[in-house]
């Protein structure tokens, strides 16, 4: 059972006269529980796809699966309902409200949603334990390290079991350390509730932690490398290899 | 691209951009000229002119230069800070300070220059209308023509060019003093702190209420009598001021925050839209400007209340001619009287007479009034010996008194504040020599005598049965009488005309110099002298008020131009979040409600409370002009609160 399936997209820029394609006609699916990375380098159209498949972008061609949905065509009224009970989210920067306490800004999502108080209460110590962030609740993001805001955003996108997490470069502004922590976290979300979870880095350790790594170029899925069985050294080792063969800038910092 | 490019495409975006700023500049010049237009014209010629308030306009273009000064300055500074960046990119690339500032120079200046064309344009065709204004607020009947006045463009291009020049250095200062690092960090540096509420601002907030109220409270006791020497009334009034500034801004730093903060701890950390973008974010920013809110109110309560002042004398100088002189005309002697009777049958206008004698008598009153004029040595009245002019229940045809009994009338609000009188109680009449015991029975608001004879309307009368009148009349002290030309009563003559010899009376009245004698008073004069002098005031009052409304409104609504622009990426991951844009515009329409409301409603309360603590002094009615300065006030300032949601609602729709 395919939880997300993208058949065909295309997405240019520009006007009539001076056209960009960023996608160039991609074919994509995930997996129910799935941990997908997609990576490739600059210019290649990762972000892109991401906001295309997140429905903050409109595709120029082609269909959008999520969860039976098909976004392609939605009004944006009703792509908000979508995104506010299908989708989370975790960014680069953060993205916390800083006038919003920890504990406010995680029950963001579920305050539009009709969930009664305790409700939320409990799904929010929940995922704040898990998270390691609880302590931290009454605390404002100007408060709290870069790994803790970071992990307070996932807290987010986890609380309202959405049936897709999309993450922008997660681990993009934090240390090494804490990115480990956040992916290992990321993992036991993905493992233990079964979230679904798409990643999109230029980090080949990160994208280690995941099941499968698509490679873009150029707007064109370049190739898939599947972890199987593997252990993730291997994995990163294929990883940065199949990088090498497709050339063009790898590490972007 | 050469740099005359790069201004014309700077000055392209900035216009659209900035169409406000524009606007204020556009509506500073013309207000500004239109005045000056006004003050240079014939009508307010002290000499010749109809209106003599050549004086009044010109301390009113005074305030109208430091408002509009204060304002551009601000504007420009909010401005350039928004354009840090650009700044910055300029010397980035290599161009040199000066280079920058020449730039800025120069494109302010085509916008200062259009923008005086644009606003001397307008100024020049509202200026007609404003004299027509003045006119009907004056009850001056002449055709209003203008004419463009030289004088008035000069003053106007000198103190524009004057503000353009300090504006200029302004900048000058802002682009030496920064490097380029800071300018591209200028924007998120001027962004709020959030910390969390200490102990220490609770207490302020709980101070800033505390202080607000004591100001309220001490103010409405200002003139009940309570301080009655000038020293204590001017200690009165500075703690008033003090407190309700000072409360006002801490109100501000404080008490916003912890309200807002209650709320929000009430929900435990699961907030609602609403709530995610009206409290919190006002929590935070009302804090860090406190000091510009708190001059904004203060000077939006000065602006109500004056306004309503002038209203209240000007709406009430029909009422108050008619307290003071009763009748059409009021004659106080019988040479004045038997002139004005003969020239009124020589041109045919048939009149009615009404005639009251009255006099003086001493009047012990101390054990029906209430005040301890012991206590206070300044208070120079007795109320042992007050004089008290009197008139016969005969001479009013629906008043009937027993004998021995007496009541007061012609008892004002105003005269409430100094003589405070019991609802009935003993006291004593005084003549030269005898002494009589007297009931007093109450106190009544109608007058029945013109104001000569009551001290300038600074007493009530009394009025007693017709034989205790006669009784009191022949034993009557001389030295009482000092206004009556032989020592003895005098007769107050009211004369009524009908509605359409009114004109023509008055008219002879005054020519025929009727009014030499002092006391000798017509209605429809009075009535519009007060209306004259007050209608300039009020004039100029609402002009005041009116440019302080529209530049402190201009102001809030750059902030909050400034404040989306900050909170965008906000609005960015809370429509990824999945919220719709009518549920961020549901938000920020609260928001903007609290934004606008608060400084507003504070304000008003302030004028409120000063105009009811001294607003007897100016007339006789004070709920009707109150409620309507009030009301038009609030509309015209909320009109900002709607473009400013209005200017929301294109960001957030730019947010994802």
């Amino acid at each position: 059972m395919h939880l997300l399936k993208a058949q065909k997209i295309y997405k240019s820029f520009g006007n009539k006269f001076n056209r960009t394609e960023v996608l160039k006609g991609i074919d994509f699916t995930i997996d129910q529980g799935e941990f997908v990375t997609i990576m490739g380098p600059s210019g290649s159209g990762k972000t892109t796809l991401l906001n295309v498949l997140s429905s903050i972008d409109q595709v120029s061609h082609g269909t959008i699966t999520i969860d039976g949905h098909i976004i392609t065509n939605m009004k944006s009224k009703k792509l908000a309902e979508f995104r506010k009970h299908h989708l989370g989210f975790i960014f680069q920067e953060y993205n916390l409200l800083d006038t919003l306490t920890v504990k406010e800004n995680i029950l963001l999502p579920l305050s539009i949603q009709k969930v009664s108080r305790q409700q939320a209460n409990e799904k929010f110590d929940l995922a704040a334990k898990e998270l390691g962030i609880y302590e931290q609740r009454n605390k404002y993001p100007s408060e709290i390290s870069g790994g803790q805001k970071q992990r307070t955003s996932a807290a987010r996108a986890f609380i309202h079991q959405p049936s897709i997490i999309f993450a922008d470069e997660p681990t993009g502004a934090l240390d090494s350390k804490a990115a480990s922590n956040l992916l290992n976290k990321m993992v036991e979300m993905n493992e233990k509730h079964k979230a679904t979870i798409l990643m999109v880095t230029h980090d080949p350790v990160a994208a280690s932690y995941s099941d499968r790594v698509v490679l873009l170029k150029d707007g064109e899925v370049y190739s898939q490398l599947n972890k199987g069985d593997e252990d993730q050294q291997l994995f990163f080792n294929d990883i940065v290899k199949t990088q090498g063969v497709l050339g063009g800038v790898q590490h972007e910092r | 691209m050469n740099v005359n490019q790069l201004i014309y495409r700077n000055l392209k975006n900035n216009l659209r951009n900035y169409y406000l700023y524009v606007f204020a500049l556009i509506f500073s010049v013309s207000i500004y000229f239109a005045f000056v237009t006004l003050q240079y014209d014939a009508s307010m010629d002290p000499a010749t002119g109809t209106i003599k308030g050549q004086a009044a306009v010109r301390a009113g273009t005074i305030v109208l230069i430091l408002i509009v000064g204060v304002f551009l300055v601000y504007a420009n500074n909010l401005f350039i800070k928004r354009r840090s960046n650009e700044i910055a990119l300029f010397q980035l690339i290599g161009m040199t300070k000066g280079k920058v500032f020449r730039l800025l120079t120069i494109e302010n200046l085509i916008l200062y220059l259009v923008s005086l064309a644009i606003g001397i344009g307008v100024g020049f065709s509202i200026s007609k209308l404003m004299v027509m204004i003045v006119y009907k607020l004056t009850d001056v009947t002449d055709i209003a023509t203008m004419h463009f006045s030289t004088e008035a463009l000069k003053q106007t291009l000198i103190v524009f060019g004057i503000i353009y020049l300090l504006i200029m250095f302004v900048n000058y200062l802002f682009i030496k003093r920064e490097s380029i690092l800071s300018l591209f960090t200028i924007q998120q540096s001027t962004e709020i702190k959030v910390k969390r509420l200490s102990i220490f601002q609770v207490l302020l907030g709980l101070l800033g209420i505390g202080f607000i109220i004591s100001g309220y409270v001490v103010s409405q006791q200002l003139f009940s009598g309570d301080f009655s020497t000038t020293n204590e009334l001017f200690y009165a009034m500075a703690f008033i001021l003090g407190a309700v500034i000072v409360g006002t801004y801490l109100f501000y730093k404080g008490s916003v925050t912890f309200v807002l903060q209650l709320i929000r701890k009430s929900h435990k950390g699961y907030l609602s839209i609403n709530q995610v973008l009206s409290t919190s974010s006002i929590m935070f920013r009302m804090k860090s400007n406190a000091l510009l809110l708190t001059i904004i109110t203060t000077v939006s309560a000065l602006a109500i209340g004056l306004l309503s002042l002038s209203y209240i004398s000007y709406y009430s100088a029909e009422k108050q001619a008619e307290n003071f002189v009763i009748n059409d005309f009021s004659l106080v002697n019988e040479e004045s009287y038997k002139q004005f009777t003969s020239i009124l049958e020589e041109n045919g206008i048939d009149y009615q007479v009404n005639q009251i004698e009255v006099f003086n008598v001493e009047l012990d009153a101390t054990n029906i009034m209430d005040f301890n004029y012991d206590e206070d040595s300044s208070v120079t009245m007795n109320p042992s010996e007050l004089q008290l002019p009197i008139i016969s229940d005969e001479s009013i045809e629906e008043i009937d008194v027993d004998e021995n009994h007496f009541f007061l009338s012609g008892y004002s609000d105003f005269l409430q504040r100094f003589m405070s009188f019991k609802k009935s109680g003993e006291a004593t009449i005084k003549t030269e020599s005898e002494q009589f015991s007297m009931k007093f029975i109450g106190l009544n608001r109608e007058y029945y005598v013109s104001n000569y004879f009551t001290n300038g309307g600074g007493m009530p009368i009394g009025i007693v049965d017709e034989a205790k009148y006669q009784q009191l009349k022949t034993d009557m002290d001389p030295e009482l009488q000092q206004r009556s030309q032989d020592g003895g009563a005098m007769t107050f003559r009211g004369i009524d005309v009908s509605e359409q010899d009114i004109e023509k009376a008055n008219e002879l009245f005054l020519t025929e110099e009727i009014d030499r004698w002092a006391g000798n008073d017509s209605q429809q004069n009075m009535a519009r002298n007060q209306r004259m002098n007050m209608g300039l005031i009020m004039f100029i009052v609402g002009f005041l008020g009116l440019t302080f409304l529209v530049t402190s409104g201009c102001i809030l609504y750059f902030k909050q131009m400034d404040e989306s622009e900050n909170e965008k990426p906000s609005y960015t991951i809370l429509r990824k979040l999945g919220f719709t844009q009518q549920d961020l515009i549901k938000g920020i329409q609260l928001k903007q409600f609290f934004n606008f409301g608060i400084p507003l409603l504070v304000g008003l309360l302030h004028s409120y409370f000063a105009v009811q603590s001294g607003w007897f002094f100016f007339g006789t009615e004070v709920w009707t002009p109150m409620l309507i300065v009030m009301i038009v006030y609030a509309i015209l300032y909320s009109l900002f609160g709607l473009l400013s949601v209005l200017y929301y609602r294109k960001i957030i729709q730019e947010a994802l």
